[in-house]
């Protein structure tokens, strides 16, 4: 029986590496992992804990057994599918892995894996990238966290229904003299929002496909789960949003990654998967990234809950009731609070104090565009699908907190949709070639074209339906997920691009170490001992906000002698905020007391950027 | 008259209810007060191992209606002990509101978990002589955490007293990869880690005063001292040439939770990400898994105030409407306590992002306060004596009134004289000062005082939590089998069921307003605005109006008349329903 099993277990590995990657579940996913780890001493895999789905969150850690412990080593920190369905994020780090290992004694690759350590999360929401894998599909980012969205007492009890059985949660759109939508010209397939200062009347009201099934009065506003663990990290936390959870890092995932992140400060540069880019477009001259475009069509469906939260507020039909109402009150003074005691000063001037840092340090855009130069390169790819703003994202944390390099993807290019889309609100982009000519697309309908373009199956036609509620309607729309993950087809290159970029990253990162030594004896026992301390690496040791962060910490270069036999000189423990890359040189001398011939250790130990030690002669 | 009652029948949990007259007027013309049934002394600091002890004594003592747990392990796995106070004679936990109490969240802040000791005796001891404690015994849930921070309270009253405020959780404070390595030393091995001080005439910052020759003062600028600080007692422990530079823990236990968490280089100790902290993950795993808390009090040292959030004035102040509940309970919290100010935390004392009270308003929708336990003027607490301290030739003058109060109230137990010593780095060098105790932590003889005033003051917040009461429903016929159905609905006490902000982020389950009954559809519901005046109700603009959801509460002190348009017969139920104020409901006949 068992050998029956392990016969059929090899037959499907062997299956999955025949073709073409594509998209796996996570019991697939585990066995290739698995299996691709079994086949090298230079990987490991270990779980950093399971989720309430009772599925493992792996970490795969590669790097040559060598001298230096991994853990000592500079490191690369890869991490996918932190939205549910942004399935494409745990095929690139799966065949990441797999590209390091087959490539492992390539002359690039072996370097990397001797002096550096990759770890990679290809999936961080297991849970969540299963339910892509469900008889009926949906666009859900979140984790199976039981959440009460709409905040009624009752826990996920209106999510959607597929109403047309056609195993995909689209969307419907009902003819409706009060709705504010209107056919879109360009692409009669999408929608617009009329434009009523131009004379544009609504016809259309939309919502996601379902019931309401809890009767009151909303469709879809309280589906299954949970938690957006890509908005659950601790930079620019959109605070009470329903889908960023009850406080940041308060899920399993995205506490075992944070865990996991702090336990390694080694981590020197970090990818994740994810539909935020800083790649494509790096961050502008003032260190800001570039706007999002999220698809118009869900962003309506979601529109048609927005007055749940106003219709539970009971307040009195004129003024002068005996409710607690009043907007926020002001500092000047008001409220009411005696402050009595109060200091003035530094301290409670209300616009004073350190403000977290919202743009990308100006001495840390270079490495930027360097980095996102050398992805474009790699993996060919120019134009993406459509993004969202990165709040609470992790790899936002990996910068402003973190203090080292980090980098979002969404893995994979549109390039039609790069030429003609503008953001959502870009409606008033100019018809190209007359007044007659077709419309320009733009928003959905460019998006749409694109995909079209690349030849995606990307959009359900509309196809009338009788609602129980709303009578006559049409459902349709853009596939579930669609702008998240490229066709299965591109997965193996794709993959294997991004497998080199990571090579190519890991390259970059800092490789502190001791240049050159030089004693010169004084006589009378007194020598200057003096170093040379080098950053072999691309990136300086820290980058300018992880030196005014504190969150990286300085390089210490430190002489092995007691602190009373220093006469002069540097410090027995120097410390230097950062060292540049490129080769740049730092010189630290001592001026020690000491017996001729003795030898002395110099110790240098950078967070990011390895360690080194030197062993001189006083003579 | 029942005001006391015989202890004897007390004892007896089957009694409780039963008033033994007699008895009681016997007891009555007894000169000196019934006994306690435990005889606890409050004027020692108890260690944790103690504090653990009287809760379990407290617990067996009180089996009905005491439950001690432990929320879990600090980081040096000390148990993070809890004590719920409930009768569930009177309702199971969750159909109350609840105040949660916790202390020493900094270990060197002491005092706390004794108030939070001292008001569980309390409550049980005067729970059958003073009605009022009854009262708020059966209709409220207190949970009690005496110290948050076990570890750092052991620290401090087992160690020498310094650095003491952070938690233990070591942190590679100057990155040298090594943890905790060169923290303060008890170098002359006296139990007490004091100022080092070094002579060095003609060069230092500080002179010794004329006043007293105990007070080293800084010297006016542009003169020369004889004395140099040189920092608490240490040594270099790791040879790298700076001394105390990696000291125990190094973070701030209170910087650590969920709302305005702001990293490191904003607010210094806050660490990685909110509730890492053990401690901190432990009481708020319990906190939001108990909707039904609607106070709470973190006791802190020192200064004399009442805290409030926010902490940082980047947000803006609450709406209007919290902060009228604040200002009442805490102005009236001012005059319970004397020499306490209540403060604003941002404006009164300093900015704090992602301490705890800001969590607990702004992420649970508790209305939360923390009391700076102890004011440097109560040393010296009548008019007369202020002004005294206020004249410089007093002998209790500024500093000289520190050194008058513990030599003639403490007889010299808080000074440790200046004595020479050796130091490795230093040379020669004095040892001295005051002890860890003074200062922040109240002088025992006036602990009694202090743990009244700040647990009277506590009571006083958790007897305003929201509380309903359902009124007098009317029926009346419309046509047909249509009816108007009345029902007022009251809360009594200042803090309202959902605070404004609360109902704004959604951060509390909505009141839920029910109807029931077999027969019985709604056709409208609405809000009458004033029943003594015709006028038009508010609608309510709800689909379903057999439950309808409250997303905004019921304000404090408010009476809400809801009238409904029902078609049915026979009996109704209307039920209010609040996770911080329990449940209450009125059945009418249709008819």
């Amino acid at each position: 029986m068992t050998r029956l099993l392990a016969l059929a277990f090899v037959a499907v590995t062997a299956a999955v590496q025949a073709q073409s990657a594509s998209y796996l579940d996570h019991g697939a996913l585990s066995r290739e992992l698995r299996r691709l780890v079994g086949t090298s001493s230079s990987a490991k895999l270990t779980s950093l804990g399971s989720t309430l789905g009772g599925r493992e969150i792996w970490v795969v850690e590669l790097g040559n057994p060598g001298a230096t412990p991994l853990a000592q080593r500079p490191g690369v920190l890869v991490v996918g599918n932190l939205e549910g369905d942004q399935l494409i994020g745990s095929s690139h780090a799966l065949e990441t892995v797999r590209y390091l290992l087959a490539n492992a004694s390539s002359p690039a690759v072996k370097s990397v894996l001797d002096a550096y350590v990759v770890y990679l999360l290809p999936r961080l929401n297991p849970d969540g990238a299963e339910l892509a894998f469900a008889t009926v599909k949906a666009e859900r980012r979140g984790n199976v966290r039981p959440y009460d969205d709409d905040n009624d007492g009752r826990v996920d009890e209106d999510g959607p229904e597929d109403l047309n059985g056609d195993g995909l949660i689209t969307v419907m759109r009902v003819k409706d003299p009060a709705g504010v939508y209107m056919i879109d010209p360009a692409d009669p397939r999408t929608l617009k929002k009329a434009d009523v200062a131009k004379g544009e009347t609504g016809t259309h009201k939309l919502y996601w496909e379902g019931v309401d099934s809890d009767g009151d009065g909303f469709i879809n506003e309280d589906g299954p789960g949970g938690v957006d663990l890509n908005r659950n990290f601790q930079h620019d936390y959109p605070y009470f949003d329903v889908d960023a959870g009850p406080h940041m890092v308060s899920e399993r995932e995205s506490r075992a990654l944070m865990d996991f992140v702090i336990a390694h400060r080694n981590i020197a540069a970090i990818l994740t998967f994810g539909q935020s880019d800083n790649l494509v477009t790096p961050p502008d001259a003032a260190g800001k990234l570039s706007a999002p475009t999220p698809l118009n069509l869900p962003a309506f469906a979601d529109a048609s809950n927005a007055t749940i939260f106003e219709s539970g507020m009971l307040r009195p039909a004129f003024p002068g009731g005996g409710f607690g109402g009043g907007g926020f009150g002001g500092f000047g003074g008001g409220g009411g609070t005696r402050l009595r005691g109060a200091q003035p000063g530094a301290n409670n001037n209300p616009a004073s104090g350190r403000r977290p840092d919202t743009t990308v340090h100006r001495a840390d855009i270079e490495y930027f565009k360097a980095v996102s130069e050398a992805y474009k390169t790699v993996t060919g790819i120019k134009a993406l699908p459509p993004l969202r703003r990165p709040r609470g994202a992790f790899f936002q944390f990996g910068y402003y907190q973190f203090g080292v390099p980090s980098f979002s993807t969404p893995g994979w290019s549109l390039p039609a949709a790069a030429a003609e889309a503008k953001p959502a609100g870009g409606a008033d982009a100019k018809p190209a070639g007359g007044a007659d000519a077709k419309p320009a697309a733009t928003g959905d309908a460019a998006v749409l074209r694109a995909l079209e373009g690349a030849g995606v199956n990307a959009f359900v036609p509309w196809t009338a339906y009788k609602h129980a509620q709303l009578g006559d309607v049409e459902i349709g729309g853009f596939r579930p997920s669609v702008t998240s993950n490229a066709p299965a087809k591109d997965l193996a290159d794709l993959g294997r691009k991004h497998g080199e970029f990571v090579v190519k990253l890991a390259s970059m990162l800092p490789r502190v170490r001791i240049a050159s030594t030089e004693v010169k004896a004084h006589g009378g026992g007194l020598f200057t001992v003096t170093v040379d301390v080098e950053n072999t690496g691309f990136f300086p040791s820290s980058l300018q906000h992880g030196v005014v962060s504190g969150s990286v910490k300085p390089v210490l270069v430190q002489i092995q002698v007691p602190v009373e036999s220093i006469v002069t000189g540097a410090p027995k423990a120097m410390r230097i905020a950062s060292l540049n890359g490129s080769n740049s040189r730092q010189r630290v001398s001592w001026v020690i007391r000491g017996k001729s011939g003795a030898a002395v250790v110099i110790d240098v130990l950078a967070q990011k950027g390895g360690t080194d030690s030197a062993t001189v002669t006083l003579k | 008259m029942n005001r006391t009652r015989l202890w004897a029948v007390l004892s007896s949990a089957l009694l409780m209810f039963c008033v033994a007259g007699g008895a009681d007027a016997q007891l009555a013309k007894r000169g000196s007060d019934p006994e306690h049934k435990l005889n606890l002394t409050w004027d020692r600091w108890l260690d944790h191992t103690e504090v653990g002890e009287r809760l379990k004594l407290m617990e067996r003592t009180w089996p009905k209606f005491l439950k001690l747990q432990s929320l879990g392990k600090s980081y040096g796995q000390r148990d993070i002990w809890m004590m719920t106070v409930s009768n569930p004679a009177t309702g199971p936990e969750m159909s109350k509101a609840a105040m949660f109490i916790e202390a020493n969240v900094h270990g060197n802040e002491i005092q706390g978990t004794e108030v939070s000791l001292y008001t569980i005796w309390y409550l049980m001891e005067n729970y059958e002589r003073i009605p009022t404690i009854r009262r708020l015994v059966d209709e409220r849930v207190f949970y009690i955490v005496p110290t948050i921070n076990p570890d750092g309270r052991d620290f401090f009253l087992h160690g020498t007293g310094s650095g003491s405020r952070t938690g233990h959780v070591p942190v590679d404070s100057d990155g040298d990869g090594l943890f905790d390595e060169d923290g303060p030393d008890d170098l002359n091995g006296n139990g007490i880690i004091e100022t080092i001080r070094k002579y060095v005439p003609g060069q230092g910052t500080h002179r010794i005063s004329h006043q007293d020759k105990r007070i080293l003062e800084p010297v006016p600028p542009g003169e020369k001292g004889d004395w140099i600080i040189l920092g608490r007692e240490g040594k270099d422990n790791d040879g790298d040439g700076l001394i105390d530079e990696d000291p125990p823990g190094g973070y701030d236990p209170n910087r650590n939770y969920g709302s305005d968490w702001q990293p490191n280089y904003v607010q210094g100790g806050s660490m990685d990400y909110p509730f890492q902290l053990p401690e901190a993950r432990a009481t708020n795993d319990f906190w939001m898994s108990h909707p039904n808390i609607a106070g709470m009090q973190t006791y802190h040292n020192s200064g004399g105030m009442i805290l409030r959030p926010p902490g940082s004035a980047w947000y803006g102040d609450y709406p209007a409407a919290d902060i009228r509940a604040y200002d009442e309970i805490a102005e009236n919290g001012e005059r319970m306590l004397p020499y306490y100010d209540y403060l604003v935390i941002w404006r009164g004392l300093y900015t704090v992002h992602g301490g705890s009270i800001d969590w607990t308003n702004d992420g649970l929708g508790i209305l939360s306060y923390s009391n700076e336990l102890w004011n440097g003027d109560q040393y010296y607490n009548s008019p007369l004596l202020q002004k005294q301290t206020a004249d410089p030739n007093s002998p209790i003058a500024g500093q000289k009134g520190d050194f008058f109060f513990d030599d003639f109230l403490e007889f010299g137990d808080e000074y440790q004289d200046w004595t020479a010593f050796d130091h490795p780095q230093y040379g020669k060098v004095e040892l001295g000062g005051w002890k860890k105790l003074q200062g922040r932590v109240n002088p025992r003889f006036m602990s009694m005082e202090l743990f009244h005033r700040n647990m009277a003051f506590t009571l006083h917040h958790a007897d305003q939590m929201p509380r309903l009461a359902m009124g007098e429903a009317t029926v009346q016929k419309v046509e047909g089998d249509v009816y108007r159905v009345r029902v007022d609905v009251t809360n009594d006490r200042i803090i309202p069921t959902i605070m404004e902000k609360a109902a704004r982020d959604r951060t509390v389950r909505p009141d839920l307003l029910t109807l029931e009954g077999r027969n019985a559809s709604v056709i409208a519901a609405g809000v009458v605005p004033n029943k003594f005046q015709p006028g038009p109700l508010t609608m309510i603009d709800q689909k379903d109006l057999k439950r309808i959801l409250v997303r905004n509460g019921l304000p404090g002190r408010t009476t809400r008349t809801i009238e409904y348009l029902v078609k049915g017969s026979g009996p109704v139920t209307i039920q209010y329903a609040a996770v911080k104020g329990g449940t209450v409901s009125a059945t009418v006949e249709l008819r």
